[in-house]
């Protein structure tokens, strides 16, 4: 039953009807998604996209019209599919009436963990998310940051193979984002697969390796990041060059700019890149860099999206 | 086993923390007080000296009687306003799990939506039933040290409020499925109670009743629902040494409970959250 993949859907979706079936939302479409074992997965896709209800029919929570969802190649409506999974919902509500590591100790046993072995992972996982202090306090005392923190805890605890996180830095300070990053840096160091589901895209872009974009439903984009945000041209750095040359060179370059004695061009290819190169050395101008640039995840984002 | 007792144990600390059990708790020992009062004030002695007063045989048989009298009374009210309060006080621990943001955090644990449900159920029941065995067992050793008479079938009582409760609370659980509203699921239940006491009288609206079509539908309608009314009649009937005329209301009402929970499991291993 090993699979080599953490999640595998084919044709997944959920169509929602209006009472009397007049109207129907498709808010997935059909999405065929691989997410390799081990790997930084993130689901990217403006509002409405289909992004909470794909993860939802991820964890069984909502039914799929068609398709079928595998979790680590077992049928995601298997309860025990959901036994690797860690997860924290993006607008969570944990009963105020627990305490932190009460709620830790509720969440570890309906994971199927025994008493003793939770005795012993609560108090670990609190200093994990930096609450040790807070353990005996209710949650309805912690601020937004700190359930957050303490969410992604409660995923932590049954050491899962697989965590979906949905805006797990939501309402957390930049230090606190900082403690979550590390702390899934170290998980990821483990082996085990991360998928997020963020708005943020810088953040998936400093930590996911693949990313899938979807719209409407349907995944417009997915691959590797460094994939998809590679190829967008060439950057050439000179430094002292005469007036006549730059305007030559700025004839082959898509864009050009001065900063503190240098030129930058910016170059669509390499071939236009190494041209110029041949008329600054003809010259005997020197060069500064040269260098291939990438297009930023939010420039992929709002192109796939705006198309 | 593991989530079963950690699904149980969440359903009492939500009671605690919402006061429920406290509340039914309170109650509770208000009324077992209100006992030791009366049995400061030696109420047993003059009820006996009343019952002596007006020449009857005097002695035990009277005492068993009078005893036994109050039994019932703690019995009825045991089926009229302490099961409205359980019901009432259980009413909001279905739809508080199903809120959103806690609900899927539930559902994306290694355990079946059956198992969620149910462990709700019986820990909902097992919350009402310490509730119903401390102020039986209470009353009983008061009535019991006072006069001497230790009725067991007073204990009977324990058993069927905690059954008649338990079929109440499955409607409950389909109203709170379906609509996550505690305050229609109290109204459903409280009316439920109280068309099985307008039920009860069947034998008479049957010689009433002109048409054979109304008295299919009543007949139908005194079968299929629970008949709270007529399991309390039948726990005075116990407790009084009296006959009663067979389990009927047991088995019906248990197939009723069966048959809503069933819908209520359906219904929610289909829901979309």
């Amino acid at each position: 039953m090993a699979s080599e993949y953490a999640i595998e859907t084919s044709d997944l979706a959920k169509v929602y009807r209006s009472r009397w079936k007049r109207r129907e939302v498709r808010a997935v479409d059909g999405i065929s998604l691989n997410v390799p074992r081990g790997t930084t997965f993130g689901l990217l896709g403006p509002n409405g996209a289909g992004k909470t209800t794909f993860v939802k029919m991820l964890l069984s929570a909502v039914r799929p019209t068609r398709g079928n969802a595998l979790i680590f190649g077992r049928n995601a409506r298997e309860p025990e599919a959901r036994r690797p999974i860690g997860y924290l919902p993006e607008n969570h509500r944990f009963p105020t009436y627990f305490t932190g590591a009460g709620m830790l100790d509720f969440y570890a046993a309906l994971s199927g963990m025994e008493s003793a072995e939770r005795r012993k992972r609560i108090p670990e996982m609190l200093e994990l998310v930096g609450l040790e202090q807070w353990g005996s306090v209710r949650i309805g005392k912690y601020s937004k940051g700190m359930l957050q923190r303490l969410g992604l805890a409660q995923a932590l605890i049954h050491s899962p193979s697989m965590l979906i996180l949905d805006e797990p830095t939501d309402g957390v300070d930049p230090v606190g984002r900082m403690q979550i990053r590390e702390v899934l840096t170290r998980c990821e160091e483990r082996g085990v697969t991360i998928f997020i589901n963020s708005h943020l895209l810088a953040e998936v872009e400093l930590f996911c390796r693949e990313v899938a974009i979807l719209d409407k439903g349907k995944v417009a984009l997915s691959g590797k990041m460094h994939d998809l945000t590679a190829g967008k041209g060439y950057r050439l750095t000179v430094g002292e060059t005469p007036e006549a040359l730059v305007e030559a060179v700025r004839a082959k370059a898509t864009s050009m700019a001065s900063r503190n004695g240098f030129v930058d061009f910016q170059f669509a290819s390499r071939q236009l890149a190494n041209e110029a190169v041949d008329l600054l050395r003809a010259q005997r101008c020197e060069i500064e860099s040269l260098a291939p640039t990438t297009s930023t995840l939010e420039e992929v984002f709002v192109r796939t999206v705006a198309k | 086993m593991t989530a079963t007792v950690a699904l149980i144990r969440d359903t009492f600390r939500e009671a605690f923390a919402r006061k429920i059990f406290w509340g039914l708790f309170g109650l509770s020992t208000v009324m077992i007080l209100f006992f030791l009062f009366l049995l400061r004030i030696d109420l047993m002695e003059g009820g006996v000296a009343f019952v002596s007063a007006f020449g009857r045989i005097n002695g035990t048989r009277d005492v068993d009687k009078l005893v036994r009298g109050v039994y019932g009374g703690i019995a009825a009210f045991l089926y009229t306003w302490g099961m409205f309060l359980a019901v009432f006080a259980s009413a909001g621990l279905i739809p508080s799990v199903l809120e959103p943001g806690r609900i899927e955090l539930l559902l994306s644990k290694p355990v079946s939506r059956t198992h969620i449900l149910l462990g709700r159920y019986v820990g909902n029941v097992l919350v009402v039933s310490c509730n119903i065995i401390y102020l039986v067992l209470g009353v009983w050793t008061i009535l019991g040290i006072k006069t001497g008479i230790w009725s067991p079938l007073f204990l009977i009582s324990i058993a069927t409020t905690i059954f008649a409760f338990a079929v109440l609370l499955s409607v409950v659980i389909l109203i709170g499925v379906l609509f996550e509203s505690a305050a229609l699921a109290t109204m459903v239940a409280a009316a439920l109670m109280v068309m099985s006491l307008i039920l009860a009288q069947t034998s008479v609206m049957l010689r009433l009743l002109s048409s054979e079509w109304s008295r299919q539908i009543w007949r139908t309608l005194y079968y299929s629902l629970p008949k709270i009314y007529d399991l309390g009649g039948m726990t005075l009937n116990a407790i009084q040494s009296r006959s009663f005329d067979g389990f009927m209301p047991i088995w019906t009402s248990a197939l009723f409970a069966a048959v809503v929970l069933g819908c209520s499991l359906l219904i929610f291993a289909r829901r979309d959250f």
